[in-house]
């Protein structure tokens, strides 16, 4: 001891008593993290730390999965089913049989009433891989309704669409990997030390053991576009002409990869000449990047003998959005980068297991990628199941987006939601309470009884969370990983997986359809169905027959194609590496994308674009993270980043309230004057309820379905500084 | 795989038992048998942490550079290897959670420190909560928190994040501050810990730390601190922070080791306070070119500029124009319900006690002067009230100083740092002086006729017979006594004046430039001197009615002691606004948010202290003319208007200081870090307690009541 000292005072440092270890996989984002759930003596959760011998994360955490192991027993939890006969009505407390039978008569009589699709149901990218085939199940062939459709039309609808229009399927081609390979990155609207930490760190390892260019396109200046080599403030919702016009430059000065482009590619001649519209001297007057930028960074693109895309929200959430994830994949296939070691389209996935629900929850279609139009696949799963192949719809059903406007026609009259919240998460929050208002039922199950679209709800079913479950999650790199069940569920909640096995016994279907016991089983089922080929022939690459509980946890996760035969614990890296898709000739589409702007755009009357996102700290709709002090306190309310120079000429000042109106409605927030956003635009994290969303249009994609939350318009008006703090914390119950 | 065995090994080697700690080593294979099961990675590592199953590269310390062999000295001259500066055996125990076992780490005993790559930094919180996780923090409770600075225009806009916990300083201002010695720097790791079961929540060394370190917790009334991770050091591991960072920003070694892969090892970036306070042991690298000017979004009107040196500085931001400003614009407020705050009690202290000094000692060393008027009160009967009041008030004082602690029944620990901490020495001068006056007090008891007088009546009265022979007042005549109440008089004036300087000596902290500045040296003085006669002179009154001294002299003599009072203070004043109007720095900025948010409260007391120099200046020269045309010991006709008039003054100014005293402190703004635009903004915790939205434990503010 320095300073004279000689006493030694006591050191003394929380120990957490740590007794044992259990595996699972973070349930947050789609990055996939191994986390270790540390338990004490007594079996009691004292810690967590990421797992240091996991590929993805290798020992890295972000904010949330560090303090995850906190949301169990949180405020706000669901412990009873509840029950009541209007919405208007106090909920009591009732048993689990009560429960599911009343809801299991109401789906029954509105259906016998008004036709098996007057049922809807929605459900989530939150829920274990097994869950989701388990609810595809009851939907498709218990229930029998085709209005069934996942939040995930919210996040990863558009990338869905994209990949299956240029490849014929679903799966992000790339990984993680890819960063240690590539010569150039573009990231477009993705901001992943914001939204996916873990996979910028791993983005950040492989810059600096070998720098190569990071070209971010993102009209905010976020983390990455400020670190990037050359940053593209793009226009919103004009991707689509700046990759046109990239192609435009790389075609016309002969950089494409014209080998790969005749090999394993159609539709060449078309895109060609699309893209002679697309002179960068036009579209930069479209996208408000200057022609030389456009033509130095596709030359980049181009010239780097491996390149890859990533992207997130910025692209899926437009009304382009489809269109420009397979202008994406246009860009890769021209340069030849795709299923090449840091050549490929790598969508980053949002929910954690948003890959779960679209490859096994029968939303879209049915289990497996296989699809409700195509008569085989019917059959196919029909005869697994055991029901009669009829019983299918033969064209998909609404989507999630397009049910909400369904129940404000009156074509359904029942909704059952699972561990969503749409009341927060989706556009014009003032159309969506008034669906929910009009319901004659509605079933809310989710982890939380105060999550706010609970308050239309007829019936609650408290559900259990996380590692309260077994099962698998897919992440972004299609890599499957296990959630071991490390504690029993909080007080009489139940696992999603349980809660659907006993709602199909009450239903005839129910009986004749195989429910496994446990998730394992279903586990089993789905590997079973993942195993074959697909229509041209080449094996299926959702394949996942190699895999088991116990492989999963020694290697940490798995990813597909992963056959039965496969020797290692190695999966697939990549897909589309021998350069066949699966389409029915086995060469990916080259797709000509026009673009027309029929985004709402800043005018006189609403002069501001209204961009929403993330923050770090904050998971969705906050239902989690907005309990968990460590995390919330970095944003406990809502937020507006807003340029100083606008708000000088509007008078409005730093850490002040303001009102902001759109042609849906207002809402209130607390400005953050910061020149991260131009001058005609503003920023406000969507995580909060009763705020961005009252504004926003949500404009459809023709395609995907998915809203375009991130471009609408918006005015900024003066609101008393005490009526709005009022507001603002009336507006937070959490 | 548990290795969570440290609770039960402390059981088997009693730390106390061993000789200043001093590894045992057949002690630890006895501790070794008790584990369950070792892994791989704990191999040849001490068993203070247990090391993560395939633990990866970037989470281990990396093995001393060789190269570095002969950097014997860090860039301030100061040892790295610190084990040489103690008479400390070099492999000793640090005796974490009561581990007698010695960390396996071969560097342990040299100074380490943070790397920080700014350049790097995403502000993902990572580093935060891995810390808050390991340490159990609660929300409002952070050893290290992220905050920015950002600057240029869209789109060329940067934003540098900051991550920042306590840099284990060669010179711990916290240490040396702190008056109940719960910091320890050690020779291992030259970590600077705190006990916070030592603490007794006092709070100065979070006036004191420049970074933000020490986290007072207003729920416990204590402070906690960055504890280095010393356990994760002694295996070999990084910090908890440094191993969580996804940016790679944050890096941990040996001071002046740059790490692989870094080029800088420089010792500030933009928004980092002066590191020449304390001699951080922290190092950046800030290589990527920003802004010349870059703002903070918290609440304080501090921004930073770059230097002809590239060097940044703070500066006050007053927004870039009148009409709109972002931080506080030009108008100037009352916002007199904000001085009403929680260093209530601290204002109450030290005017109380500055108050009590001057009571004593103004009439005391007048009387010592030999000045006849005050002879005379000092061998009056009123004396003794006086100096019992001067007790009562010091007294007070120390209650209301003991109050603003959060652990106030351990006040007794605020003298156990003597060697280092002004507070300790201002504690024990006051306490001194309190003692000495009592001991003068004891004394003046015989002499004092009421005393002798209610004695002998009680006496008579309860009918005892006390045959006190010899009565009390006979020792009036002992020389000894009266020697006696002159010495003990002289002690408490000196101690009272030492724990007068050493009050002063408090609040001269680099940390806090608004108030380390002379002004508050004439601030206290200037209120000992205003205050104690005001209060003495009041007393030295009362005698008029029962005893013979002549009120309007006394007056007159108070008045000039009073109004020298007042110009002292109000020479301070204007030399700290001088000095601050011109300051770039963090005072400078809190004399800006005086001249602004405080502006018209700030006007108003200088207008009244102006308004009582004046009037106290007419009055003495009315009463000097008065008191030499009237002859002597004759009372003065106007008498009444002028003891009406002195007042009304005396009351002005107890309101003046009380406003002045709640300035100094509301005011000051330390050189602390940048915060977030919720996490470590005091405008929002404020906001947040004011419309209710701290109510929710998960908000991260903390109420303050306590």
């Amino acid at each position: 001891m320095l300073f004279g000292r000689k006493k030694r005072k006591p050191i003394a440092i929380p120990v957490k008593k740590v007794n044992e270890w259990k595996y699972t996989t973070c349930n947050y984002c789609s990055t996939g993290c191994s986390i270790e759930i540390g338990l004490d003596e007594q079996q009691k959760i004292v810690t967590t730390r990421g797992h240091a011998g996991a590929d993805v994360n290798r020992g890295k955490l972000c904010i949330k999965g560090i303090l995850e192991h906190e949301l169990f027993d949180s405020p706000g939890r669901g412990t009873e089913p509840l029950i009541r006969d209007k919405h208007f009505d106090k909920f009591e407390a009732t048993s689990w049989d009560h429960a599911l039978d009343s809801t299991a008569k109401q789906i029954k009589h509105i259906q016998q009433q008004y036709g098996r699709d007057a049922f809807a149901i929605v459900s989530s990218g939150q829920l274990l891989t097994e869950e989701f085939y388990t609810l595809g199940k009851l939907a498709r062939g218990v229930i029998g309704t085709n209005n069934y459709d996942g939040n995930t039309t919210l996040c990863m609808a558009s990338a869905v669409s994209g990949y299956k229009r240029s490849f014929g399927a679903d799966g992000p081609p790339g990984c993680y990997d890819d960063f240690e390979h590539t010569h150039c990155l573009m990231a477009f609207g993705s901001n992943l030390p914001e939204q996916h930490p873990i996979i910028y760190w791993r983005l950040k390892e492989a810059l600096e053991k070998r720098h190569f260019p990071l070209i971010v396109v993102d009209p905010r200046v976020t983390m990455l576009a400020q670190f990037a080599d050359i940053h593209l403030p793009i226009t919103p919702g004009t991707d689509c002409v700046l990759i046109n016009a990239m192609m435009h430059v790389i075609i016309n000065e002969n950089l494409q990869d014209q080998g790969y482009i005749d090999a394993h590619t159609q539709g060449f001649d078309e895109v060609k000449a699309l893209v002679q519209d697309y002179n960068p001297k036009q579209a930069q007057d479209v996208c408000g990047i200057d022609e030389d930028t456009i033509r130095n960074v596709a030359r980049i693109y181009a010239k780097a003998p491996t390149a890859m895309s990533i992207w997130t929200m910025g692209i899926n959430q437009s009304t382009h959005g489809s269109d420009g994830v397979a202008n994406i994949n246009n860009l890769n296939m021209v340069t030849g980068n795709i299923g090449k070691p840091g050549g490929t389209s790598l969508s980053i996935t949002g929910q954690c297991n948003a890959m779960g629900t679209r490859e096994w929850s029968s939303c879209s279609g049915l289990p497996g990628y296989r699809y409700l139009e195509n008569e085989a696949d019917r059959s196919e799963i029909a005869e697994f199941w055991g029901i009669d192949p009829e019983f299918f719809p033969k064209k998909r059903g609404l989507s999630q987006t397009d049910i909400f406007p369904a129940i404000e026609t009156g074509e359904i009259k029942g909704l059952w939601i699972v561990a969503t919240n749409p009341m927060t998460s989706m556009a014009n929050t003032a159309r969506i309470r008034k669906a929910l208002e009009k319901l004659d039922f509605l079933v809310i199950q989710d982890v939380y009884q105060d999550v706010e679209t609970n308050q239309y709800s007829h019936v609650y079913f408290p559900a259990a969370v996380w590692a309260e479950k077994e099962g698998v999650h897919t992440n972004t790199e299609r890599r499957v990983n296990l959630i071991s069940n490390v504690l029993p569920p909080y007080k009489n909640a139940k696992p999603d997986f349980w809660i659907f096995n006993q709602m199909a016994k009450r239903f005839d279907n129910g009986h004749m359809v195989h429910f496994p016991e446990t998730p394992e089983g279903a586990f089993e089922e789905m590997k079973y169905l993942s195993k074959g080929r697909l229509t041209n022939g080449h094996p299926r690459h959702l394949d996942i027959s190699g895999m088991s509980y116990a492989k999963l946890e020694t290697a940490k996760g798995i990813q597909w194609p992963y056959r039965e035969y496969e020797v290692g614990l190695k999966g697939s890296a990549r897909l589309y590496s021998d350069g066949i898709f699966p389409t029915p000739n086995g060469k990916a589409n080259l797709l000509p994308i026009r673009f027309y702007n029929n985004n709402e755009q800043p005018c006189r009357e609403y002069p501001f674009w209204l961009n929403s996102g993330r923050v770090v700290e904050h998971f969705h709709t906050r239902t989690r993270t907005g309990k968990i002090g460590n995390c919330n306190k970095f944003s406990p309310t809502a937020y507006m980043e807003m340029n100083p120079d606008a708000a000088k000429t509007l008078g409005v000042e730093h850490q002040s309230y303001v009102r902001l109106t759109s042609r849906r409605g207002d809402a209130v927030v607390l400005v953050q004057l910061t020149q991260r956003v131009p001058r005609n635009m503003v920023f406000i994290p969507f995580h909060f309820h009763d705020c961005v969303n009252r504004l926003t249009l949500g404009l459809l994609d023709p395609h995907s379905r998915q809203p375009a939350f991130k471009q609408c318009t918006t005015r900024i008006e003066p609101i008393c500084q005490s009526e709005a703090a009022r507001i603002n914390a009336e507006r937070r119950a959490f | 795989m548990s290795r969570s065995t440290i609770e039960g090994e402390s059981e088997l080697v009693s730390p106390k038992r061993g000789d200043v700690g001093v590894y045992m080593p057949e002690k630890k294979t006895e501790a070794a048998s008790n584990q369950v099961e070792v892994g791989l990675e704990q191999k040849g590592r001490s068993n203070h942490w247990e090391v993560r199953t395939q633990e990866q590269a970037y989470a281990y310390l990396p093995k001393s550079d060789p190269r570095n062999k002969n950097e014997v000295e860090n860039r301030y001259g100061k040892r790295i290897d610190l084990v040489e500066l103690t008479d400390n055996p070099v492999g000793r125990s640090l005796f974490i959670n009561g581990n007698p076992e010695v960390g396996t780490n071969p560097d342990r005993n040299k100074q380490h420190g943070f790397f920080f790559t700014a350049d790097n930094c995403i502000g993902c919180h990572a580093c935060e909560s891995a810390c808050s996780e390991k340490n159990d923090n609660p929300p409002h409770l952070a050893f290290r928190s992220v905050g920015y600075v950002e600057g240029g225009t869209y789109p060329d806009h940067k934003r540098m994040n900051i991550s920042m916990a306590c840099n284990h300083c060669d010179d711990p201002v916290c240490l040396k501050g702190c008056p109940t010695r719960a910091y320890t720097k050690h020779a291992e790791y030259g970590a600077v810990l705190q006990d916070p079961e030592t603490c007794f929540g006092c709070g100065y060394c979070t006036w004191v730390c420049p970074y933000n370190a020490p986290q007072l917790d207003p729920v416990q009334g204590r402070v906690s601190k960055c504890n280095m991770c010393v356990d994760r050091l002694e295996v070999g591991l990084k910090p908890a922070c440094v191993s969580a960072c996804v940016g790679n920003a944050l890096d941990f070694g040996v001071i002046e080791n740059t790490p692989e892969n870094r080029q800088q090892c420089k010792t500030s970036i933009p928004g980092f306070p002066s590191p020449e306070i304390t001699h951080p042991n922290i190092r950046f690298q800030q290589t990527k070119s920003l802004p010349e000017e870059m703002s903070r979004t918290d609440d304080m009107p501090v921004k930073y500029r770059k230097g002809s040196d590239g060097q940044y500085r703070p500066t006050i931001d007053k927004g870039n124009d009148k009409e709109s400003d972002p931080k506080i614009g030009k108008n100037r407020y009352w916002n007199l319900s904000k001085l009403n705050s929680r260093e209530n009690p601290l204002v109450m202290f030290t005017l109380l006690v500055q108050a009590a000094l001057g009571t004593f000692i103004i009439p005391f060393s007048a009387a010592l002067l030999g000045i006849d008027l005050f002879e005379e009160f000092m061998a009056s009967n009123l004396f003794l009230p006086l100096v019992l009041l001067s007790i009562v008030m010091t007294s007070l004082g120390l209650f209301m100083s003991v109050t603003h602690l959060g652990k106030p029944f351990r006040f007794y620990r605020g003298f156990n740092n003597l060697r280092y901490s002004p507070m300790s020495r201002e504690g024990f001068g006051l306490a001194l002086f309190s003692t000495f006056l009592g001991l003068t007090a004891l004394l003046l008891i015989p002499s004092n006729s009421w005393i002798n007088t209610a004695i002998s009546s009680l006496g008579l009265e309860l009918g005892l017979d006390l045959d006190l022979d010899i009565n009390l007042s006979s020792l009036t005549t002992n020389m000894l006594l009266e020697r006696g109440v002159v010495i003990t008089g002289i002690m408490a004036a000196i101690s009272g004046l030492a724990g007068l300087y050493y009050m002063n000596q408090c609040y001269q902290i680099k940390a806090r430039p608004f108030w380390n500045h002379w002004q508050t040296g004439t601030s206290f003085i200037g209120n000992s001197l205003s205050l104690g006669a005001v209060v003495s002179c009041m007393v030295m009154l009362l005698s008029t009615a029962g005893e013979s001294l002549p009120s309007m002299r006394a007056v007159q003599a108070f008045g000039f002691i009073f109004t020298a009072g007042l110009v002292i203070e109000a020479i301070g004043l204007i030399g700290h606004n001088r000095t601050l109007s011109r300051s770039e720095n963090e005072g400078g900025a809190a004399h800006y948010i005086q001249c602004t948010s405080f502006g018209k409260t700030y006007l108003l007391r200088n207008g009244l202290l102006a308004f009582n120099i004046l009037a106290a200046s007419g009055l003495l020269l009315a009463g000097f003319i008065e008191v030499s045309e009237s002859p002597a010991d004759q009372s003065i006709e106007n008498e009444p208007f002028f003891l009406a008039a002195w007042a009304s003054i005396s009351l002005i100014n107890l309101i003046t200081a009380v406003i002045g005293r709640a300035l100094f402190y509301n005011l000051v703004i330390p050189t602390t870090m940048p915060g977030a635009f919720f996490w470590k903004n005091k405008g929002f915790e404020q906001h947040a307690r004011d419309i209710g939205l701290a109510d929710n434990p998960a908000t991260g503010v903390a109420p303050l009541a306590h």
